[in-house]
C-alpha cells in the first residue's frame, strides 16, 4: 500500500557564498557589526512554495517546469531527503529513486562487489542482495566481466551494470528524474522492457521531465511548476489498458 | 528502497537507524580500506611498514636526546605514535565526513550516522594494521602479560565514543563553515607537541602539568597505559567521565539543531 501526502510544503534553503562559508569572515562580520565584511554572502532560495499534493496507489505523477522551477527539489522532498521548511509530508510504503544510479560505484571494485555496495546503499540487506545477484548478473549480460574491476569497463558496460542494479528491486514509490536510457542498441530494448516492468509494478510513480510527450505517455496526472509553485494541476488521459494487464499479471 | 521517513524520526531515531545498519557502514568501511590498497603490491601492509620505519628511526634518536633508557622509551613511543595517528586521522576524516558524503545524504533513507560509523570503522581497521607493531616491541622490551592489559578494552570503548561525538560535531560544523577543517588540522598539529606522544609526563616541570588536561592526552593515557601494564590514574578516569558526558551532550545538541539543515549545507 502506498500513499503520499504533501500538505502546504515550502522549502527555503540558504546558499552560502565563499564569505559565509568561512567561520573567520562570519565572526569578523558579527564582531564588527558588518563594517568589515559587509557582504554576508547568504542567499535564501525559496525553492518550493505551498505545495499540497496527495498521491494514492496507481497514481503516475508527471512534474514539468523550466530549469530551476523546483522539479528536483520537489523529488527530493518526496524522497524524504530534504525536510520541508514549513508544512508536512506523510509517506507510507517503500521508496526508491532512479536519480543517481552511479552513486557508490567504486572503480577499483569488481562488478560483483559493486552489486553488493550499490544494493546496500539502496537500503537492501546483504542476504537479499545475495539472492538477487544472479538475476542482476544475467540481466546485465556482462558475464565474466563481473569478476574484474569496473575501471576496465567501457562507459556502456558501466551504465549497464548501474542500470541492472538500480532496477533490480520493486518498491511502492518510484522517483525518476527524466527517463533513463542506456547504452547500445541491443541493450536499449532490453532496458526499456525492464523499466516498463519496474514502473508497472510500482504503486506510485513520480517522474520529472522537460518532455511533455513523455509525461503524457507515462502519467495520469501532471503538474506544472513555476518558481517553486504549482501553476497547473491536471489529469492526463486514461492509463493504457496494456499497463493494467501487466500489473495484474 | 526504504520505509523510513526521515521527517517522522526524532534526531535520536535518525541516528539509531544508521547505527543499526551495521552491514552498510561496515561494508563501506571495508571497501574503503581494501580498495585503497588493491592496486599496490604490498596492500594494507604499507601502513604497517611505514609506521614501523618511522618508529625504528625515531626510537633510538629520541631515547638518546631525552636520555631515557630505550627499553622504557620505545614501547611508550610506539603506542604514542600509533594511537596519536589513529586520533588525528579519525578527527581529520571526521571534519570531511558529511562534505565528502554529500551524494549519499541525498539518497532516500540514508542516515548521516552511517557516514560517521563508516569513518570510525575505516580508521579502526587501519589501527589494526599498525597496532600489531607493538607486539614485537613489547616482547623485546620484556613487558610481561598482565591482567591489567584487559583495561585496554573499556578504554578503547571510551575513545570510540568520544571520537564518534567529535566526528558528529566537527562534521556538521565543517559542513557549515568550511574553514574549520584547516583550523582543526593545525590545532591537532599544535596539540601533538602538548600531548605526551613522544615525551614522558613525568619529565614535565611542576606547574606545566596543566597541559596534560587536554582531552586527547587523557584519551591517549586510557588506552596506552593498560597496554604498558599500568592502570590509568583515577584522575584520568574522573576527567574522562566528565568530558565524555560533555562531549556527547555537545554532539547531541549540534545534531539536534542542525540535522534538518545538514543536507542543504553539503
Amino acid at each position: 500500500m502506498s500513499h503520499l501526502l504533501l500538505d502546504d510544503v515550502s522549502v527555503e534553503y540558504p546558499i552560502f557564498g565563499a564569505q559565509a562559508l568561512s567561520l573567520k569572515n562570519t565572526l569578523t562580520a558579527a564582531a564588527t557589526g558588518g563594517r568589515i565584511c559587509r557582504e554576508a554572502g547568504v542567499t535564501v532560495v525559496r525553492a518550493l512554495r505551498d505545495i499540497s499534493l496527495e498521491l494514492r496507489e496507481g497514481d503516475r505523477l508527471g512534474i514539468m517546469g523550466h530549469n530551476g522551477a523546483g522539479k528536483s527539489t520537489l523529488l527530493r522532498v518526496i524522497a524524504g531527503v530534504y525536510p520541508p521548511t514549513r508544512g508536512r509530508i506523510e509517506r507510507t510504503g517503500t521508496i526508491s529513486s532512479l536519480i543517481d544510479p552511479m552513486l557508490g560505484i567504486e572503480m577499483d571494485a569488481t562488478g560483483y562487489e559493486n552489486i553488493r555496495l550499490r544494493g546496500l546503499i539502496a537500503g537492501m540487506r546483504l542476504s537479499a542482495i545475495k539472492a538477487i545477484t544472479p538475476q542482476i548478473a544475467e540481466f546485465s549480460g556482462l558475464g565474466d566481466y563481473l569478476s574484474i574491476p569496473v575501471r576496465t569497463y567501457s562507459t556502456g558496460m558501466l551504465m549497464r551494470l548501474a542500470f541492472s542494479i538500480a532496477t533490480a528491486v520493486h518498491t511502492d514509490i518510484l522517483i525518476m528524474d527524466e527517463w533513463m536510457s542506456v547504452g547500445d542498441a541491443d541493450f536499449r530494448v532490453q532496458a526499456e522492457e525492464r523499466l516498463r516492468e519496474v514502473i508497472d509494478n510500482t504503486g506510485i510513480l513520480v517522474l520529472a521531465s522537460h518532455q511533455t510527450d513523455l509525461i503524457e505517455r507515462e502519467c495520469n496526472r501532471g503538474i506544472d511548476l513555476s518558481h517553486g509553485a504549482v501553476v497547473q494541476d491536471r489529469p492526463i488521459g486514461p492509463i493504457e489498458p496494456m499497463i493494467r494487464l501487466v500489473s495484474a499479471g | 528502497m526504504s520505509t523510513s521517513n526521515r521527517q517522522l524520526h526524532s534526531a535520536w531515531g535518525d541516528w539509531w537507524t544508521g547505527t543499526r545498519n551495521v552491514e552498510l557502514w561496515w561494508t563501506l568501511a571495508w571497501y574503503d580500506v581494501v580498495l585503497r590498497y588493491r592496486r599496490s603490491m604490498l596492500g594494507p601492509l604499507w601502513l604497517t611498514l611505514s609506521t614501523g620505519a618511522l618508529l625504528a628511526g625515531m626510537g633510538p634518536l629520541y631515547a638518546a636526546l631525552f636520555k631515557i633508557p630505550i627499553g622504557t622509551f620505545f614501547p611508550h613511543l610506539t603506542l604514542g605514535i600509533i594511537f596519536w595517528t589513529f586520533f588525528t586521522s579519525t578527527i581529520n576524516d571526521g571534519c570531511n565526513v558529511f562534505i565528502n558524503g554529500a551524494q549519499y545524504l541525498k539518497q532516500p533513507g540514508f542516515s548521516p550516522s552511517v557516514l560517521v560509523w563508516r569513518s570510525l570503522a575505516r580508521n579502526s581497521l587501519q589501527l589494526a594494521h599498525t597496532i600489531v607493531l607493538y607486539l614485537p616491541v613489547a616482547i623485546w622490551a620484556g613487558i610481561p602479560p598482565s591482567p591489567r592489559m584487559l583495561l585496554f578494552l573499556p578504554g578503547f570503548v571510551v575513545v570510540l565514543v568520544n571520537l564518534h561525538a567529535f566526528t558528529i560535531t566537527l562534521g556538521i560544523l565543517c559542513a557549515r563553515f568550511r574553514d574549520i577543517v584547516q583550523i582543526v588540522s593545525s590545532m591537532l598539529q599544535l596539540l601533538m607537541f602538548l600531548t605526551p606522544v613522544f615525551w614522558f609526563p613525568s619529565s614535565l616541570p611542576g606547574r606545566s602539568h596543566a597541559i596534560l588536561y587536554n582531552p586527547l592526552a587523557q584519551l591517549l593515557d586510557i588506552v596506552r597505559l593498560p597496554l604498558l601494564g599500568d592502570a590509568p590514574a583515577p584522575g584520568t578516569i574522573r576527567f574522562l567521565m566528565l568530558f565524555t558526558v560533555l562531549n556527547i551532550a555537545i554532539a547531541a545538541a549540534v545534531y539536534h539543531v542542525s540535522r534538518r539543515h545538514l543536507v542543504y549545507w553539503v
